[in-house]
Parts: C-alpha cells; structure tokens; sequence
C-alpha cells in the first residue's frame, strides 16, 4: 500500500538519484572514500540544504514545513539508507532546535526556526566528560551578569559542536542543581567574543567517521537575556521532553541503516553461487534474510506507530519513546550481526562487494543505540514509569481509543503537533497497552472466520498472557528507585518488547483492508507480517510463539521482489532512485 | 510553577489524609523502602538518591489519594515532604472552580 508520508523521501530520492552511480553526489562510492579519509560530508551536506531538509527540522507554526513526523522520520531514513553518517551530520539541527520547539517563546521560537530555515546547522551541548549521561552532575553554569548570563565550562562529545554556528547548551542555573538548578541557552556563536570560547578537537571514531565528534569549551562567554529558552529552571524538563521527540525520530537512523545492510546482504545472497548453487537456493539461507526481515518491518512498523503518536497520543510519548529507542536500534544491531554472518568475509573487506558498504553500515549505526539517550538509559526511563504503567493497568484505566486508531491508521492525515502536550509522565497510562485486551478481541472476532488468521490469533493471545504475566512480575518487585537492579532492565526491556507487539497490532488491524491489495499484500494478507513480528518480539521476552515456516517464505519472497526492483524494504509500496526515476 | 490542581467532585473523595505530610513520608518511604519515620521531611528528596524523574511517580499517588491533579513536575518544584505537604493542602482548601 501507499503511505503519504512517503511523498518526500520519494522526491528526495529523485533528486538525489542512483547512490549506485558514482557520478551522483551523494553515491555510496563517495561515502566509502570520505569514510577512508574521516571526512566531513560537507559537499552532501549542501545537496541536501538545497533539497531543503532542513525545514522538515522546523514546525509549521515557527515558519518551517515540519507538519507531520513521520514526513520528517522517512525523509531522514532516505538520508540514513545512504549513509548514516550523513544523516547524523546533517541531521543533528534538529535535535539542537527541539529545546526550542518545546520550551522557548514564540519570538524565540521563530528566531531559530528561521536560522534553521536558512541551513545554519545548530548543535544540542548537554553532556560533559567527567558525567556522560548524567545531566544532573552538569558543571557548565550560567550566572546572571549585566541582565544576561556568563556561560563557563566545557561540554565534550558534542556532535557539530565545531560545525555548528549555533548551540543549545544545557547549563546550571542555581549552584545546588536539582532539576530545576538548570537552563537551556540558545548561544549563537557570532555574537560571541572569539575569546569566549574555543573549540575542542574532532575525535577520530570507529564509525560515522566524517561526522563532527567534538566538543566546546566557554569562559566567560556572554548571552543576552533573550536567549535563556523557558525560565531558568526549565532546562531538565525541556531537555526531557525534546529527547521524547528525537528518541523517536532516531529509529530513521536505524531504519536506513537496516535497509541499506538488507539490501546488500539480499543481493549478495542472490548473486553469490558456489559450486553451482545460489546462496539463497539453501532455505538455512533464505530464513537468515527472512528473519532479518520480519525484524525490519517489525521497527519499521514501532518507528511508523510512535511516529503518528507524536500527533495523536503526544502525553504519552515518554513511554512510547524510550521503548521505540531501545528496541529499534538494539534490534537492528543484532539483526545486522546476524547478517554478518551469512554475507561472511566480504562483510570485512574494503573493495569486494558495493564499496565494502556492509562493513561500514554496521560501524556507524553502532553510534545509534549510544547517543541522545543510551539503551540503559531508556530501559531506565521505563522503569521509572513501572509503577505508573502497573498502577493504570490494575484500574482497568480506558486507553485513548481515538489517539491509538489515529496513530495507527496511516491514510488519516494528522493535525501538526502540541508541544505544550508533551508530558514526562503518561497520566493514564500506555493506551497501546491499556488497549490491547481489545485489539486482541477483534483479531479473535476475525479469525473465528478465517482459518488463515489463526495463527496469528494464538500469537496474539500469547502476547496478552505474556504482559499480565509481566505485570505480575513487575508488581512483586520492590521499587528501587535508587539503585536500580539488574532484573527490573531486564523486565524493562520485556515491556518494551510488549509495548512494540501491541503496536504491530494495532497498525495491522487499522490498515489491513486498505493493503489487501498492491505489490506487498502478500505482506499483509492472512496476518503474515504480524504473525512473524510476534514471533520475533515474543522470543525476545522468552517466550515461543513460532509463525509458520510458510509465512517466513512469503516473506522472503517480497524481500526479494522489493530488492530487485529497487524499493524500499517496507511494509509500504516506495520507489527508491534504483528502480529508475 | 505547577498549574493550579482541580479538586473533582466532593462526593467521590476518599477520606483525605488529616496529617498530609505523614502521608507522603510513607509514600516517599515505601519508594525507597524505609519507613515513614526515617524520612526528614525537610530535605531534598534527590537527598536520598531518588531518582528525579522516579520522582513524578508520586503525581500518580497524589491523584489516587487526594483526587487532586496536580503537574508531574510537582515533587521537583516543591523538593521537600512538607513543601509539597503544604501546596497540596492550599490545593485541597482552595474553593473549587465553577
């Protein structure tokens, strides 16, 4: 079926052109040779200005064309499924722009979404040295000087921090800290004295090598009283409820990623033929790619899900964020391993197979489930949210019935999203979760008609057992807020994997009708894609819940179909530059 | 600032908590599995390790208990048991909105 929000990845495809050709600017040639030499994507980097991404970086109300998410979140994977790298370098305005977006005046907001708008990259400053995640232990201060602020201190590991012509730098407010002793400081550096600060060096990397790894150094650097965004104590919590919205637009990084390493694994498989065999003629073969794609769509259907929820269920982004950021990049990780393995040596070398690109997609999406909120760091947020989560599901609290059939109903077009709605808490609840008793009703009410939906109802029944098992599980811990155990981030990462299942649902159910027909039906008919999702989901929470080996073949089918004719790897029908323009 | 908290209607109120500090050094203990008495209701509770966003978990508390809505970030504007104590009392004694 075809989704909207792909309308511009499709375009920018069109503009960008074969990344086969090495003529082409933004050619996967091009990206091996500037990964050789730890190059900045500068030239790349202009290409994509003029195609103007960056106002997919800035909302429709602050004077940018950023109205829907997924818009953003599909365009963004289009850069990725080229070169993660280069989605990193360019993409990073618009995590340094979302303290703005979510916290800042009108009048500020404008101001920075013109910069944006204008291709000025902008970077996010908030960890340090000696505290990494813990931006509570922040030293950078800021201090009230002449109706504005000093800024001291040092932030490393800042990605653009040299690149950057602009910065939000999280900084301390009040000497005791606590979260509300921090700010967020919209610095431009121009207006800066040059000996206010410098620059710390690039740091050479193992991945994402052309990308600005490095770090800013302030002393005594002054800012006007305008460019404190929200009050002087706001910064923890827009900072927070920034992370809410690029922990969720980082699944394109893991997405593009995972369609670039599906791509060239599925062509090596059926190109490669060793004493007159192809390697995918072995089933052992053929279920690896299979496997490696039922886990794709499965993100690309959380990414897809969490994505609309920005707009439809935005208070409950900070549960649908943290899981969406562990489970897509942690997931992708592995799936790329495995695919290490079938495509073997050639996986390691420079030169044999599309530009050594295996080797270097699987180093640079690394970065992905380290940055902008590690996977501990989710899995923590999740069980800060367990007894809130417990709490609404014993109630019986109603889910928002309205919010999940919006998220999860691709042809209904959204209204842009409220800022002012993102919470750090949800209130009432997951409503994937809260509603998932029903959404398995209705796949019940479905298959006691059709035989072929069968398997997918007892997966589904197995899913709803395995959370209120977890519930159960969950309610006999302790509450240990303060050292946290190792079995509550196992149990984090369980729910997570639950929350994604319910998710799977959902967008099945609400879209099965309109892809019954189209190129991947196939996908979608008889419950295959979720059948197989639930497989992969429930076998990470420990539990077995096999689909049919035939669904695994279907599957395997369209992979091979969408790869030969140069589509995307989707669950959705969308034309990539390879299939000819 | 936290926005003004809405009490809900009078009738469906469980009994309100007379000592409201009492009440929330034993759900600050239970978080951090010590007893009420333990708690010094005149210290930061970051004091004690709890985590600041572990810390919204008590809005939750508060709206089962007292019918009270009150924003996530109350525990964070109002660090101490008897500071929140006393914002949630003028809270609970403000007139309700018609």
């Amino acid at each position: 079926m075809r989704y909207s929000a792909f309308a511009d990845a499709e375009r920018l495809e069109r503009a960008l052109g074969d990344p086969g050709d090495p003529a082409a600017v933004f050619s996967y040639a091009r990206c091996a040779d500037l990964d050789d030499a730890d190059e900045f994507p500068a030239e790349i980097c202009r290409a994509l200005d003029e195609f103007g991404l960056a106002r997919h970086y800035v909302p429709v109300e602050f004077g940018g064309g950023l109205a829907d998410y997924q818009d953003c979140l599909q365009t963004m994977r289009m850069v990725a499924r080229r070169d993660v790298t280069v989605a990193v370098a360019h993409g990073k305005t618009y995590l340094g722009a979302v303290s703005v977006w979510v916290g800042g005046t009108r009048a500020q907001a404008e101001r920075v979404g013109a910069l944006v708008g204008a291709g000025v990259p902008v970077s996010w400053a908030l960890t340090e040295r000696a505290h990494g995640s813990d931006l509570l232990a922040g030293e950078v201060t800021a201090t009230p000087e002449a109706g504005g602020y000093l800024l001291d201190g040092e932030k490393w590991l800042i990605n653009n921090a040299t690149r950057g012509a602009a910065l939000c730098v999280l900084a301390r407010t009040s000497a005791g800290g606590g979260p509300r002793g921090f700010g967020v400081f919209f610095v431009e550096k121009s207006a800066l004295a040059t000996e206010s600060y410098r620059h710390l060096p690039k740091q050479r990397t193992h991945g994402i090598r052309g990308a600005d790894i490095s770090g800013v150094a302030f002393d005594g650097a002054l800012l006007g009283p305008g460019d404190l965004i929200g009050g002087p104590g706001a910064g923890l919590e827009s900072v927070l409820k920034g992370l809410q919205l690029t922990r969720t637009l980082c699944c394109a990084l893991s997405l593009g990623a995972s369609d670039h390493a599906l791509g060239v694994a599925t062509r090596f498989a059926l190109g490669r033929e060793l004493y007159g065999r192809g390697l995918a003629d072995l089933p052992a073969a053929r279920r690896v790619l299979a496997t490696a794609f039922a886990d794709h769509l499965l993100a690309e259907a959380v990414s897809v899900v969490s994505a609309r929820s920005v707009q439809t269920l935005t208070g409950e982004m900070s549960v649908l964020a943290a899981a969406a950021k562990y489970l897509v990049p942690t997931r992708t990780e592995a799936m790329i391993a495995r695919l290490r393995r079938l495509v073997g040596a050639r996986s390691l070398l420079r030169d044999a197979h599309e530009h050594g690109a295996f080797g270097k997609v699987e180093r640079d999406h690394r970065i992905v489930s380290l940055f902008d909120g590690n996977t501990l760091v989710n899995l923590n947020s999740l069980v800060n949210l367990f007894p809130i989560l417990v709490r609404t599901a014993d109630k019986g609290v109603e889910p928002d019935a309205e919010g999940v059939r919006a998220a999860a109903t691709v042809s209904l077009p959204l209204a842009p999203a409220r800022h002012e709605r993102l919470s750090l808490l949800p209130r009432r609840g997951s409503s994937f979760l809260l509603g998932l008793p029903a959404a398995v009703a209705e796949i019940e009410a479905l298959a006691a008609h059709d035989d072929r939906l069968a398997p997918l109802a007892a997966s589904a029944r197995t899913l709803l057992s395995t959370l209120d098992d977890l519930y159960a599980v969950i309610r006999a811990q302790p509450s240990v807020p303060v050292a946290v155990p190792t079995s509550s981030f196992v149990l984090a990462g369980k729910l997570a994997a639950c929350l994604g299942a319910a998710e799977v649902v959902q967008l099945w159910l609400r879209n099965r009708d309109a892809a019954a027909s189209g190129p991947n039906a196939a996908l979608w008919r008889n419950g295959v894609w979720p059948t197989l999702a639930l497989d992969r989901l429930l076998a990470a929470v420990g539990v077995s819940a096999p689909a049919p080996d035939s669904m695994y073949e279907t599957a395997f089918a369209v992979l091979r179909e969408q790869v030969g004719a140069g589509l995307l790897p989707s669950l959705f029908d969308v034309r990539l530059a390879e299939a000819g323009l | 600032m936290p926005t003004p908290g809405t009490s809900t209607d009078a009738a469906t109120i469980a009994p309100i908590p007379a000592d409201l500090a009492e009440w929330l050094a034993g759900r600050v203990a239970a978080y951090l599995d010590t007893t009420a008495d333990a708690i010094d209701r005149d210290l930061p509770l970051a004091e004690y390790g709890l985590d600041s966003v572990y810390a919204l978990s008590l809005c939750g508390d508060i709206e089962d208990t007292l019918t009270l809505v009150v924003e996530p970030t109350l525990a964070w504007d109002y660090p101490t048991v008897n500071a929140m104590a006393a914002y949630l009392r003028a809270e609970i004694e403000r007139p309700a909105a018609t």
